[in-house]
């Protein structure tokens, strides 16, 4: 039975967690947050500061715009205690760009690529590795198939040993599901690694 | 434990700025949040009308009136800004009057709260239970 509060308590919130999803335009953000959240995604304007691309004088700061971008998200109780938040961020290709108001405190973060367009993946990429937060890379495999083998895939994006390559399908709530997992996975190792050091 | 204790997480109630001429920012009298000293709300940041605000709520207006009035159950500050359609930076700001007035508590995510190594746990058992 739900209870419901009495306009003279506050109803306690849950623990909000987040875990950050990116990628290129088109890629599957989206998709992947309707496969999986228990609500129809929500879309809101966020702003996001675009550093232009170039500058290398570093007696210069580089010139900062902030551009206004809408950002997909979903959610999914896990308890009532508890509740896990999947924000899709924009922001690809050209562009350096600050998402760091919008990722700050996340658990982790899984780059969707799609293997016809792997340059619009780069800036997340280098994003989540410069901010060092846990992240996993997954190839959205459109109709099931993918155009470059997964070394391939691995080397064109540089991407270093550790960081998990994996196939999934943006539109299959399991293989979505097994996506985030994932990423909570390195999380996990992550904290387990702090708590016993 | 779960999420912090309501902060008050006072916006500075400053001298009134230029008022850009965009129509989100007038709500905030030309402050957005993010640009002082204070780090922005997270995204995932709960809010919920406390007692006080939902005895007032008749006298409150426009965008006052339809936070207070959101938030009688507990939501996230994006929930809160995609529902009322204002930009994120709106909604931070005006949740921020609302947490100083009282009308409002607003739980920030303690980051070793959901950092924690059981908290990870829960989720990721939860996530699995997840059918196909
Ligand atoms: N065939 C196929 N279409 C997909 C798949 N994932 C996404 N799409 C489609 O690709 C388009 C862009 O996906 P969307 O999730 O909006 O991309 P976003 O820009 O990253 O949010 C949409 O029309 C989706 O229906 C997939 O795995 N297979
Ligand atoms: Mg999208």
């Amino acid at each position: 039975m739900v209870s419901v509060p009495s306009p003279t308590e506050t109803e306690r919130p849950p623990l909000p967690v987040k875990l950050v999803i990116a990628g290129g335009f088109g890629v599957g953000k989206t998709t992947a947050v309707a496969s999986i959240s228990e609500i129809r995604p929500l879309t809101t304007e966020a702003a996001i500061t675009e550093v232009a691309a170039g500058v290398d004088d570093l007696t210069h700061t580089p010139a900062k715009t902030t551009t206004t971008v809408a950002m997909d998200f979903g959610c999914l109780t896990i308890d009532p205690t508890l509740k896990l938040y999947l924000f899709g961020t924009p922001g690809q290709e050209r562009f350096g760009f600050m998402w760091d108001d919008l990722v700050e405190g996340a658990l982790g973060g899984l780059v969707i690529v799609d293997t016809r367009r792997l340059d619009d993946c780069y800036a997340a990429v280098d994003y989540f590795e410069y901010k060092d937060i846990p992240f996993v890379v997954a190839i959205n495999a459109f109709d099931g198939t993918i155009e470059h083998d997964l070394d391939e895939v691995r080397w064109a994006l540089d991407m270093a040993e550790h960081v998990p390559l994996i196939v999934f399908d943006a539109r299959k709530t399991g293989s979505v599901r097994d996506a985030l997992l994932a990423v909570l996975q390195l999380a996990l190792s992550r904290a387990e690694a702090a708590v016993t050091t | 434990m779960a999420a912090d204790e309501p902060a008050s997480h006072e916006a500075e109630a400053g001298p009134v700025g230029r008022a850009p001429a965009i129509r989100p920012f007038l709500l905030t009298a030309g402050r957005v949040s993010g640009g002082g000293t204070a780090p922005p709300l997270p995204l995932e940041t709960q809010v919920v009308s406390t007692p006080t605000g939902l005895s007032v709520l008749n006298s409150l207006t426009f965008e006052h009136h339809d936070i207070v009035a959101a938030c009688r159950s507990p939501q996230s500050v994006a929930e809160l800004a995609a529902g009322l359609r204002l930009h994120l930076n709106v909604i931070r700001v005006l949740a921020e009057d609302l947490c100083a007035a009282e009308y409002l508590a607003i739980y920030v995510p303690d980051i070793r709260a959901t950092h924690d190594v059981s908290v990870l746990r829960r989720i990721i058992d939860g996530l699995r239970a997840v059918p196909d």
